[in-house]
């Protein structure tokens, strides 16, 4: 903590001695050269060990992605970690980094590792080829976006018909059909809840209220609460469906068409009129690293659109990378295609999540 | 300053004439400043004086949180009921396999070791197939009461019934082993003079067993203090703890301070529970004052009422404890749909889950990791920690008392907070290890697995020091023995079988941990708990959850090969010591062939 102040404060001297008087440049501080982002250098990768966290290294990615380095010259030793832990490591190790890169974490959480300085900014190769609006949208760009994913609410449609389902989260503690037939979350520490709750607090936001929500934001979290069926632990929501506890939930677009297999059950998703909200995996640079050069160079090979397509046809998911597209699967395509993306302020997200992930846990969850 | 007399205590003055006294005083003084109090001071102040000025928003939002306050008070609830019911199931199985002269007692101790090597969610699992409203035993029920509730095993009932089924593990070991300390004679005599069966037990066996009951009565409470996956699976609505609320906040950077608060009302309950205890404890003799004392012999319990009745009671107890094993082993076979909807049919049993596992690139190579990391962090802690606690057991002045406090620091928080202070204390040159940086090194995740052990080592090593006479040391010093060879030679090979058992225990306990590995860990060297973690977590597909299934069979075998070896030799070499040597009647279980696997620590 100290260190860092006195890192801040040596910044502000030296900036405020240079008669440099540019406000917006916003809190990267500590880097000599601040205002120019990093780029790969040419030439073929050296082959130094270069260690990346992420959370996505499940149902074997990890190893699909270390085989295909090495194939192209990379040697990388993947470390796993969940989305809170990766994020809190990342920040936790920024005086002395162990990872070079970092992937996998959505906006929410490169956000948090911006603002506590562990990322540097830098350009990938492939930044013409991804939609700026879906990686970091600050002034100097320290993440760069991979995958998209929907965080939807999924439903038992053998039981409901579309007429019947829902339209939005609302309806499921407003109307009574659906009070009881829907799992509730029993703790906000996953990525995935956190995008549920960012989507239906962010719609009421009101500088007045508490945390920037309505006392009308607040009811509806106290009625997701009240009327739904607690989850329960190491039971997925999917076998829960199966057997009939309950009807509906959250759920990642890309788990499920491999659970409704497993569980022999038939799935559609909600599309409310506000949108749906996106988890965007990003890629990063870690501050601080000595093998800055072999990590950008590995960065602009894994989001290149052969990377990306391949990654997309092996793990069904959507690239945000453009060139990509064409080689992901059309059935995940055409959905992405159909989908509207809920307009979310990831900054205000980001700002108010910690507080707000508190106040629920404290006051609504029961 | 000299406090504590008699044979058993000394003043600090006379403490510090010993050379070997003042080396070990030198590093543990060390050792405790550089990985106890500093870090964790470190963690705390950050937390709590963010701006370097105090807050006390954490404590304003936690009791004006109903939640937090009624998970908290069922949290203290759990771990008072606790450490009630596990002393009376604890102290039963183990009289049952020691004590008393009951048919199959061998394969009764078998069924009760099976808490040695499983816990935590798989356990809560098991006991659900089982009781749970699609269970066996619910399904049995509702063909005899049509209108009974389904859902009958939750709450506080369900969470208290599996909790202290599950946790018996430290009677089992130690309860067991002081008992073989009992002097036989004292008993017959007992007999002789018209005593029965209860007022033998109550006056004289169980007053003997009473250090190793404070002891265990302590990890009881902190393990119901602790109580994380039973809740969740077995709670419902109704009864849901604070540890899951801990681990939520401590993850959050901005709730940490939270976390960190509710961690240390619960350090401070334990710390107290220990001071009571203490108390207790103070003052008693708890070792055979006889001159020639004999090895106990199983009594034959007189009254056949009684007797029938224990036998009964003995053998569902058994059940109670082997079925779920038995469906955790089965349900291991068959596909991760069928676990959750717990619906088995015989055909879908494959292999499958195990060649997925086992054929990991990985392989091995974390099994091995993980192997060594608990195999070095249990026998350092333990061979560290054997002269420690006897010099705490031995010498008691303010001295000693405030390094035993301070060795308890590690069971005031959470493990992720332990590291996290690990890695702000020496993410840079510090003088305090030599001018070194210990984060991305291989010895900072050792460091950590060493402290977290240190509070289970040193209860447990000290309670079996209390139980040894001090007639045989004073005896040895007066012939002119050294303190190391009295040491070596006298003591060491007394507590040597709880030492094993202390030793396999955290052995154990460590194989799988992921809450420190998960901070600490070397980018090249990942333990086991990591890839369990990546190949069991929810979000991982319909295979997460027979894997968590596989890995927990798998690490069922190498704990039960573990105390196979450790018990084996340690149960064999002592007692032979013991005859020729030191007169005791410490042969521990020698038919323990099953292995231990416990976990003391906050989370089980």
């Amino acid at each position: 903590m100290r260190r860092l102040k006195t890192l801040v404060a040596g910044a502000v001297a030296v900036a405020l001695l240079s008669g440099c008087g540019a406000g917006a440049a916003g809190p990267t501080p500590s880097e000599p050269a601040a205002g120019t982002a990093a780029t790969a250098p040419s030439g073929p990768p050296s082959g130094e060990t270069l260690i990346v966290y992420t959370n996505s290294n499940g149902e074997g990615r990890g190893e699909w992605l270390t085989q295909k380095a090495a194939e192209a010259g990379f040697k990388i030793e993947i470390v796993g970690a969940g989305g809170a832990d990766a994020t809190n490591k990342l920040i936790a190790e920024k005086n002395n980094p162990i990872a070079d890169v970092a992937f996998g974490l959505n906006n929410m959480y490169f956000e948090q590792v911006k603002a506590a300085g562990a990322i540097e900014p830098f350009t990938p190769s492939w930044s013409g080829e991804v939609d700026a609006a879906k990686g970091d949208k600050g002034a100097t760009k320290a993440y760069w976006p991979l995958v998209q994913q929907a965080i939807l609410l999924g439903y038992n449609s053998d039981k409901f018909s579309k007429d019947q389902a829902p339209k939005d989260w609302t309806d499921l503690w407003t109307q009574d059909r659906f009070k009881s037939r829907y799992e509730r979350v029993t703790g906000l520490g996953t990525a995935t809840a956190q995008l549920v709750f960012a989507s239906i607090l962010t719609r009421y936001k009101d500088d007045a209220g508490d945390l920037g929500i309505s006392d009308e934001g607040w009811k509806q979290i106290e009625g997701y609460f009240k009327n739904g069926t607690p989850a329960v632990a190491k039971t997925d929501l999917f076998a829960r469906i199966a057997s009939g506890d309950t009807d509906m939930g959250q759920m990642p677009s890309s788990i499920i068409a491999e659970r409704e297999k497993s569980f022999k059950v038939n799935v559609e998703s909600v599309m409310p009129s506000v949108g749906v909200p996106l988890a965007i995996e990003q890629v990063a640079l870690v501050k601080g690293t000595d093998k800055k050069d072999e990590a950008l160079k590995f960065i602009d090979w894994f989001g290149s659109a052969d990377i990306q397509g391949a990654w997309a046809q092996q793990f069904n998911s959507m690239p945000v990378n453009k060139a990509a597209v064409a080689k992901a699967k059309p059935e995940v395509v055409d959905f992405f295609n159909t989908l509207k993306q809920q307009d979310i302020d990831w900054s205000f997200v980001q700002a108010n999540m910690g507080s707000w992930v508190e106040k629920i846990e404290l006051e609504y969850m029961s | 300053m000299s406090s504590g007399g008699g044979s058993n205590g000394a003043g600090t003055r006379s403490m510090l004439r010993s050379p070997a006294v003042l080396i070990i005083g030198i590093v543990l003084t060390w050792f405790i400043a550089a990985f106890l109090v500093w870090p964790n001071a470190n963690v705390l102040i950050q937390t709590f004086f963010p701006n370097g000025s105090f807050s006390g928003r954490a404590a304003e939002k936690l009791f004006s949180s109903q939640r937090a306050m009624k998970s908290l008070g069922n949290s203290f609830l759990l771990a008072v009921a606790l450490s009630i019911t596990v002393n009376v199931v604890g102290i039963f199985i183990v009289l049952v396999t020691q004590y008393f002269k009951i048919r199959g007692s061998r394969i009764l101790f078998l069924g009760y070791a099976t808490t040695f090597i499983y816990g935590g969610i798989v356990l809560a699992a098991g006991y659900k197939f089982i009781y749970g409203d699609k269970g066996i035993v619910t399904g049995f029920l509702l063909s005899l009461f049509p209108g009974m509730d389904p859902g009958w095993f939750s709450g506080f009932f369900a969470v208290l019934a599996v909790m202290t089924f599950a946790t018996t593990t430290n009677h089992m070991l130690f309860v067991a082993n002081a008992l073989k300390g009992v002097d036989y004679q004292t008993i017959e005599a007992a007999r002789n003079m018209g005593a029965s069966t209860w007022t033998v037990l109550r006056r004289i066996v169980l007053p003997m067993l009473k250090p190793t009951l404070f002891a265990v009565t302590v990890l009881s409470f902190l393990t119901g203090l602790g109580a994380l996956s039973a809740p969740q699976v077995l709670g419902g609505r109704e009864f849901q703890t604070i540890t899951p609320m801990i681990l939520t906040f401590s993850n959050s950077p901005t709730s940490r301070d939270l976390a960190a608060l509710l961690a240390v009302i619960l350090g401070v309950a334990t710390i107290l529970m220990l001071a009571v205890m203490t108390r207790l404890e103070k003052g008693g003799t708890y070792f055979s004052v006889s001159k020639v004392s004999s090895g106990l012999q199983k009594q034959q319990i007189r009254n056949p009422v009684a007797n029938a009745a224990v036998h009964v009671v003995a053998y569902l107890l058994f059940a109670v404890y082997t079925l779920p094993v038995v469906l955790i082993v089965v349900f291991s076979f068959a596909d991760g749909a069928a676990i959750q909807t717990g619906q088995l049919s015989p055909g879908s049993l494959t292999l499958d889950n195990y060649v997925r596992v086992l054929t990991q690139p990985s392989g091995l190579r974390p099994f091995v990791i993980s192997i060594v990391y608990s195999a070095l962090a249990a026998v350092i802690a333990v061979g560290g920690l054997l002269f420690v606690a006897r010099l705490l057991q031995k010498y008691r002045n303010w001295v000693t008392t405030a390094f035993e406090y301070l060795l308890h620091i590690p069971w005031i928080l959470p493990s992720a907070l332990l590291a996290l202070g690990l890695i702000l204390s020496y993410d840079h040159p510090s003088p305090l290890v030599g001018g070194a940086v210990l984060t991305g090194t291989t010895v900072i995740l050792l460091i950590a697995f060493v402290t977290v052990k240190i509070p289970f080592t040193l209860r447990m090593l000290k309670a079996s020091f209390a139980s040894v006479n001090s007639s045989l040391e004073e005896a040895a010093t007066i012939m002119g023995a050294k303190t190391l060879y009295v040491f070596r030679r006298i003591l060491l090979p007394i507590v040597l079988p709880a030492a094993a058992a202390i030793t396999a225990l955290n052995f154990n306990s460590m194989l799988d941990d992921y809450d420190t590995a998960i901070f600490l860990a070397h980018p090249l060297f990942q333990p086991l708990g990591l890839v369990i973690k990546a190949n069991t977590d929810g979000a991982e597909g319909v295979d997460g959850v027979s894997n968590t299934f596989v890995y927990t069979v798998l690490l069922m075998v190498i704990t039960g090969v573990t105390m196979y070896l450790v018990y084996g030799r340690a149960g064999k070499k002592p007692a032979r010591r013991a005859k020729t040597g030191a007169g005791g009647k410490q042969g521990l279980t020698p038919v323990l062939a099953e292995a231990a696997r416990t976990d003391p620590a906050l989370v089980p």
